[in-house]
């Protein structure tokens, strides 16, 4: 992939510009999230019957909503890498002075930039206008492991790519594996279920409640487990065993992306 | 060296025709390159820019490029000319460092293809076959982005997007590119190709899809590049395009280079004696002319080519033609006497013609 420049700036704000101008994007990536989590908020009314150690399943299932809206960025990476193997664009790049490391930071950069936006609004509309429970201090933790996470998502969504020349069968595919994931991963409805740990999905929502759920105890967290959903009691896993575990599957998924993605389309 | 053993050896052209049962031709042909330094030698620098041997790219045992040699003079354009699938665009695509050879190398201004492929990107732009733009982008866009992947100066990048794109009649739209017509996205893929001043320009069908016009305005504007001392390597399937804008045509053919050399050694070396091109209103009548042709000794070759249309080559001018080729062909809807042209070379050399 040879050196790593300047040039991934410019690839990167190439893919924002281009990101703005299709609207169809812009709609997943603004308006969905907002929508999701009105239509939770809507779902899950605060009736009494459905208060969780106090907190209402809104609360838990805010955590969900996010784990959803940035692992929609496995749609996304895998649409962009597709689309440019399809439309010749990444070969014409090719034949010019940049890595393929370039553009794989390029397009990490501008979704990441996406990613940000995503996760103000739903900090913003969910905490701020629909209430949802946090802790303050543990906000910057909790919005860093989302961005880890998002960047896990695009190296899923470079395999995805790395098999599909096209941007519609990528965005099938790549749908149907992140809503299998969701499901499995107990991210909408929590699952009582060993599979669960397969999924990175798991791993983020459960650091991730801990952080705005529980987070007042953030240095118990840190060393023992503690109750994080409502149908599991309790985790034996700490925070940074959580954290860890992101961690291993966004360099895992990252590391395969690239390696099959450059295998597949270095001709 | 390599470079001193690519085949200029041999001169002429050894081609042998074999007329199969059913009468049409098929093909063996060896060698294939006229000595270019015979040839236009106080026109262009001495100094050969490309130099390519025995370049081969095999798709799963397919040969789309079977084991190419040829040299490209610096400042000259350079034409591989061949019908869809000879490897054209392949040989393109591999001496743009994106396909890598399975077999074989190039020097492109002293870096090997193989082993330096990224001094050479800096050196060349390329046009690719397809429109390639970014759809969402402006015009300027598109270029700026090119010129910032090539390193250039943002002030650098935005004076000569201006001149290029007012030379191509597509400056100041703020549309994006997905907007454009087909000839204006390939007008703006070829100002793209041409921000960074590459010493080597590759063209993979710089006119396909574009009105008469606009492929007339891209016509002299690949002239007045050639007057800068670019060297021009283009691909066509065009006759008309190689003729007015080549000073070297390589013929493809099924993965090979079947002849090389100027218009006018092709012309030379082709030997086609007199051309007759008739038409007809069925393919009975085109069956029975050809029948009586077969049997005129003056007559060398008979091509059979689309819409009911016989090509026949033959000896003794203006009296065969009437003592001998009238009296037997009486039946026919047109007639067209010429000079040999570049189409008449490559049916001789393949037996086929270029849109077959």
């Amino acid at each position: 992939m040879n050196t790593i420049d300047l040039k991934a700036w410019y690839i990167a704000k190439k893919n924002v510009k281009e990101k703005l101008k299709n609207y169809g994007t812009m709609f997943w990536t603004v308006a969905f999230p907002i929508m999701m989590l009105i239509v939770y908020k809507l779902a899950f009314t605060e009736d009494g019957t459905t208060m969780i150690n106090g907190l209402t399943v809104f609360d838990v299932e805010f955590p969900g909503i996010v784990v959803y809206t940035i692992g929609i960025s496995t749609v996304s990476s895998a649409v962009m890498f597709s689309m440019s193997k399809k439309d010749g664009t990444l070969e014409f790049i090719d034949a010019m002075p940049v890595s393929r490391g370039n553009v794989f930071l390029g397009a990490v950069i501008s979704e990441t930039i996406f990613m940000n936006l995503q996760l103000i609004l739903l900090f913003g509309f969910g905490y701020g206008v629909l209430g949802a429970h946090f802790e303050l201090a543990m906000m910057p933790i909790g919005y860093l492991i989302a961005m880890i996470y998002g960047v896990a998502s695009i190296g899923l969504g470079l395999i995805i790519a790395s098999f599909l020349n096209s941007p519609e069968g990528a965005n099938g595919i790549a749908m149907l594996t992140h809503m299998s994931l969701m499901f499995v991963s107990g991210s909408f409805f929590p699952l009582d279920n060993a599979g669960v740990f397969f999924t990175p999905q798991y791993w983020v929502k459960q650091v991730y409640l801990q952080l705005t759920v529980v987070g007042d105890s953030f240095s118990d967290l840190l060393y023992s487990g503690t109750i994080i959903t409502p149908t599991s009691e309790a985790t034996f896993f700490p925070i940074w065993g959580g954290i860890l575990m992101i961690l291993a599957f966004t360099a895992t998924f990252i590391i395969l992306g690239v390696k099959i993605f450059q295998k597949k389309t270095t001709l | 060296m390599f470079l001193t053993k690519i085949g200029l050896q041999e001169k002429f052209i050894q081609i042998n025709f074999i007329i199969n049962m059913n009468k049409s031709i098929t093909k063996e042909v060896q060698v294939i390159y006229s000595d270019p330094i015979q040839f236009n030698e106080n026109k262009y620098s001495t100094e050969f820019i490309i130099e390519v041997q025995d370049l081969k790219k095999w798709f799963n045992g397919i040969k789309a490029v079977d084991g190419i040699s040829l040299k490209v003079r610096k400042g000259e354009v350079f034409s591989l000319l061949g019908p869809n699938g000879a490897g054209k665009s392949t040989t393109i695509r591999m001496l743009t460092t994106v396909l890598k050879p399975t077999n074989g190398d190039a020097r492109i201004k002293d870096y090997s293809l193989i082993k330096e492929k990224n001094k050479i990107k800096p050196l060349i732009g390329v046009c690719p076959q397809e429109n390639v733009v970014f759809e969402a982008l402006t015009a300027e866009d598109n270029v700026e982005f090119v010129g910032r992947m090539h390193g250039m100066d943002p002030a650098d990048i935005k004076k000569r997007t201006k001149t290029l794109l007012e030379k191509m009649n597509i400056a100041g739209l703020k549309k994006p590119a997905k907007s454009f017509s087909g000839g204006m996205k390939r007008r703006l893929n070829l100002v793209m190709s041409l921000i960074h001043q590459p010493q080597i320009l590759f063209l993979d069908e710089p006119s396909a899809g574009l009105d008469p016009q606009a492929r007339r305005l891209v016509w002299d504007f690949i002239k007045d590049l050639k007057k800068t001392g670019m060297t021009i390597i283009l691909t066509t399937h065009d006759m008309v395009e190689a003729d007015v804008l080549s000073d070297h045509i390589a013929i493809m053919d099924f993965g090979k280079i079947i002849a090389s050399g100027t218009l006018e050694e092709l012309k030379r070396s082709s030997h086609n004696g007199n051309i007759l091109e008739f038409s007809f209103s069925s393919r009975e009548e085109l069956i029975q002319a050809k029948n009586k042709l077969k049997q005129i000794d003056k007559v060398k070759k008979i091509t059979e080519i689309e819409n009911n249309k016989l090509i026949i080559s033959f000896t003794g001018g203006v009296n065969t033609f009437k003592r001998e080729i009238l009296r037997e062909v009486e039946l026919f809807k047109t007639l067209h006497f010429r000079e040999d042209s570049l189409e008449d070379i490559f049916l001789k050399l393949t037996g086929r013609g270029l849109r077959n």
